[in-house]
């Protein structure tokens, strides 16, 4: 599993304005953070960087890369923005992302043979978010003949099938789920990533953690190869690392039906359990959803 | 080779309620099928109709609302006791619009003292409504419960910011709570999880998704409402397995459609049908959703509405 960092984010209270303002410091302080922890890449998101995107970029990765020698991800819907960036990146970068908005497509697609980049191909078409399992397919596959067809080889391309609030609609959450199962059918080789704290945006701060980390290893489980995470989240390190099967075991466990009883399990095995039945849709999530 | 005809697989039933004192008690809920699938499971009770008395703020009805209750508008247990007699109210909805702040700002306890004479003079379950205020509401509700002591009277809305405060009051005075969230069934079923905590027995909560007319998003509270059906009736989550109430006709009555006259607008046509058909419209949306306490104000409209319900709950044979 690869892991990418998500913490140097414009959206964050303390990152935002240290970026906005240009404070170097600040910035490398949450970069070597990053590099002390096991994670692969450190996604650098500036949001959509409307104003002097390009100076913004191009400033964070090269403030970014002096203190780290990890590998980037740019995340900015302003692609000029990632141009910029990867012309000073020394790693090889991924773009994140192209999605299936025309304005970007064709901005974005020549990027990633120029520069050498992985690019993240987001499932958002012209009409937004797509609605099932299978305008994903659509939306994949038509990103894919898109890019090929532009000499991008489906090894560079990172599809996000979009992961959406357990707390929204779950009916999208199991469209996640449906739409992974096939997606090395419809488009071999190609690899796949989701932004995985998504999943719990909207619930309470100290029970994120438990929905994040059920989710990466129930999309583990349908061949996911990376996950845009908190990188500080140790426990969910572990788990993708492999060094806790016991929870692995038990979420695999759930998903193929075999339930263990649950007076069976620890306090701390339970919350799994209980999470498992959430993102299947099986149990409506509520806020207390690990207290009843 | 014989069709088989599919069903549903239920695993969950709405709690069935008892509302009101014993001298004046009404039945809700109770049903182990979705709303009117009597060839799938059982419905004990017919969604009941409360009516609605408002003491106040009346001059802004149309007039088509306003006709039927012309000569009781200003002495609400003796409306009250109008909609029971001559047009078959089962329970009384008592909005305070008075209380509201922006508003005449009445006082808790004038408010309370007009709930108690309400709760004496009727035979039936009454229901008091606040304004959704949440500070005033928590004042007027609390003194509410406490002066209708012994009545089990309904009180709402209580809120995810309120309903603490009116909760404890409630089980204080043994009355019933309507849990309220803003068309959100997550929303809805956290909320009643917390009323659980608070300690509010299982036999005194109804649940209030907000309802809105036909026009305006009526879609949503459908959906919203056969979600919460569907998850207590299916995936038996017992945290939502509380009776639905809408407080349907101060939503249509206030709509455009219901208030523009025909001289105003001579294309939208007569002004008392649009305004009754858009009422038991609605109406009957919502308790196909699984409403099963429909707050209604025009005589006409209650009238259409009973019948289509009358029609629709025939058991199967």
């Amino acid at each position: 599993m690869i892991l990418i960092g998500e913490n140097l984010n414009i959206m964050s209270k303390t990152l935002g304005p240290a970026l906005k303002e240009r404070q170097s410091a600040a910035v490398q302080e949450m970069a070597m953070a990053q590099n002390a922890v096991d994670v692969d890449y450190i996604d650098l998101n500036i949001g959509p960087a409307r104003k002097s995107g390009e100076e913004f970029m191009a400033w964070t990765v090269q403030t970014v890369q002096a203190v780290t020698a990890k590998p980037l991800s740019l995340d900015s819907t302003n692609l000029t923005a990632v141009e910029a960036g990867l012309k000073v990146c020394k790693s090889k970068a991924l773009i994140n992302s192209i999605s299936l908005q025309p304005d970007r497509i064709e901005t974005g697609l020549p990027l990633v043979n120029k520069y050498n980049a992985d690019m993240i191909g987001l499932l958002w078409g012209v009409e937004g978010m797509p609605r099932d399992a299978n305008e994903r397919c659509m939306l994949a596959v038509d990103l894919v003949y898109k890019a090929n067809a532009a000499g991008i080889t489906n090894e560079k391309i990172w599809i996000d099938p979009i992961a959406t609030p357990v707390s929204g609609e779950i009916n999208q959450l199991k469209a996640c789920f449906e739409f992974m199962t096939m997606l090395s059918d419809i488009a071999p080789g190609c690899k796949s990533v989701v932004g995985l704290s998504n999943v719990s945006n909207g619930t309470p701060v100290d029970l994120r953690p438990y929905l994040n980390r059920t989710f990466l290893v129930m999309l583990s489980r349908y061949g996911l190869y990376s996950a845009i995470v908190d990188a500080f989240d140790q426990e969910l390190i572990d788990i993708a690392r492999g060094r806790r099967p016991e929870i692995t075991q038990l979420i695999h466990n759930l998903m193929d039906g075999n339930s263990p009883d649950p007076k069976s399990l620890s306090p701390e095995a339970m919350k799994y359990y209980k999470t498992v039945r959430v993102l299947t849709g099986e149990s409506l999530y509520s806020h207390s959803w690990l207290d009843i | 080779m014989a069709i088989v005809i599919p069903k549903t697989i239920y695993n969950g039933k709405v709690k069935e309620i008892k509302l009101g004192s014993d001298m004046q008690a009404v039945s809700v809920g109770g049903e182990n099928c979705f709303p009117f699938y009597l060839f799938e499971g059982a419905m004990p009770h017919k969604p009941v109709i409360a009516m609605e008395v408002w003491d106040s703020g009346t001059e802004d009805w149309p007039v088509a609302a306003l006709e039927p209750f012309k000569d009781v508008i200003s002495d609400p247990a003796a409306w009250a006791n109008k909609c029971i007699s001559e047009y078959g109210a089962e329970m009384i909805c008592l909005q305070l619009v008075s209380t509201d702040p922006n508003g005449m700002n009445r006082g808790a306890t004038e408010a309370a003292a007009l709930a108690k004479k309400v709760a004496d003079a009727i035979n039936v379950p009454l229901i008091v409504w606040g304004t959704a205020n949440i500070e005033k509401d928590t004042e007027v509700l609390r003194a509410v419960a406490e002066a209708c002591q012994g009545k089990n009277i309904i009180l709402g809305p209580l809120e995810e910011k309120d309903f603490k405060k009116i909760g404890a009051a409630a089980i204080g005075y043994h009355q019933t709570v309507i849990a309220s969230s803003p068309i959100d069934i997550n929303l809805a079923k956290q909320l009643n999880i917390l009323m659980g905590n608070l300690g509010i027995p299982e036999n005194a909560l109804l649940m209030d998704p907000t309802v809105s007319s036909i026009g305006y998003g009526i879609e949503y509270c459908y959906s919203v409402m056969e979600r919460i059906r569907a998850a207590g009736l299916t995936q038996s989550d017992d945290k939502l397995q509380y009776p639905l109430i809408c407080n349907i006709s101060k939503e249509t009555w206030k709509a455009k459609e219901a208030k523009v006259t025909e001289q105003e607008d001579p294309l939208m046509g007569d002004a008392k049908k649009r305004g009754i058909l858009l009422e038991a419209m609605s109406a009957l949306i919502l308790a196909l959703a699984g409403g099963n306490i429909l707050v209604m104000r025009h005589p006409e409209a209650i009238k259409l509405i009973k019948g289509i319900l009358d029609e629709l709950y025939v058991p199967s044979k």
